[in-house]
């Protein structure tokens, strides 16, 4: 069974300049469970493009942010147009700026860096993530098949397939 | 995007729900260029025909999954500290 392990940690400023190591605990709270994905186009696109002897786009790597709140993934728009996906629905969706919105739904593969694991999210939502630092927003149909587990107390989070 | 086939989507799905209901269509412009079980299925047919460019993938029926985005639906994705 693929499985991922993270311990998060990392580093602070003190006002003197000097760097003191931020718990574990404090860290997966403050930037939540993020990991490091790959995405490039959705494979059932791919294998098309292949066997037509075209050639696919570049991947593109960044972080991603498991969000159990999401029911649906969503993608960064800047990422989808570099990996030249097609738009493949149009949504609407509420917002707390606007009535309604329309977003563009891309099929994007996803692969987890550091394991096997590859899912295919067949309809993200296109949304601007790229100011959070972020790539693609993990939703519920793509936990659909992984078993989760948050340690806040231990600032670890294990993702299983 | 996608303006003509999601208005042909429209026009077209009270006829499709007594047809082929829970299908997956591929349409591209006003022509519906295939029914699908999957979407895997139906993105690979709709690649095959138009490669990277965009074409509309939907599922037949009368009321679309709810889609519960908290993190944009309420700006927390964009928001400051």
């Amino acid at each position: 069974m693929p499985t991922l392990n993270i311990q998060y940690g990392g580093e602070q400023q003190a006002p003197d300049g000097s760097k003191t190591p931020v718990p574990p605990s404090a860290a997966l709270m403050v930037r939540g469970p993020v990991i490091q994905v790959t995405l490039s186009v959705a494979q059932s696109i791919a294998e098309q493009l292949v066997q037509q002897g075209k050639t696919l786009p570049e991947p593109v790597s960044g972080l991603a942010l498991i969000d159990t709140g999401a029911s649906t993934t969503c993608i960064d728009d800047e990422a989808a147009k570099k990996l030249e996906l097609p738009i493949i629905n149009v949504v609407n969706m509420a917002s707390a700026t606007d009535a309604s919105s329309s977003r563009n739904v891309y099929p994007v593969l996803i692969e987890i860096v550091g394991t096997p694991i590859k899912v295919n999210a067949n309809g993200a939502i296109g949304a601007n993530l790229s100011a959070q630092g972020l790539v693609v927003l993990i939703g519920r149909d793509v936990l659909l098949g992984f078993t989760l587990f948050y340690n806040g107390i231990m600032g670890q989070i294990t993702l299983s397939l | 995007m996608l303006e003509q086939e999601l208005k042909f989507y429209q026009d077209n799905l009270e006829a499709w729900l007594t047809s082929f209901p829970g299908k997956f269509v591929v349409v591209k412009g006003n022509e519906l260029i295939g029914l699908f079980d999957t979407i895997d299925a139906a993105l690979s047919a709709g690649a095959r025909r138009f490669g990277l460019n965009s074409f509309l993938v939907r599922r037949v029926e009368q009321t679309p999954v709810e889609i519960r985005i908290p993190a944009l639906t309420l700006g927390l994705i964009s928001a400051n500290p």
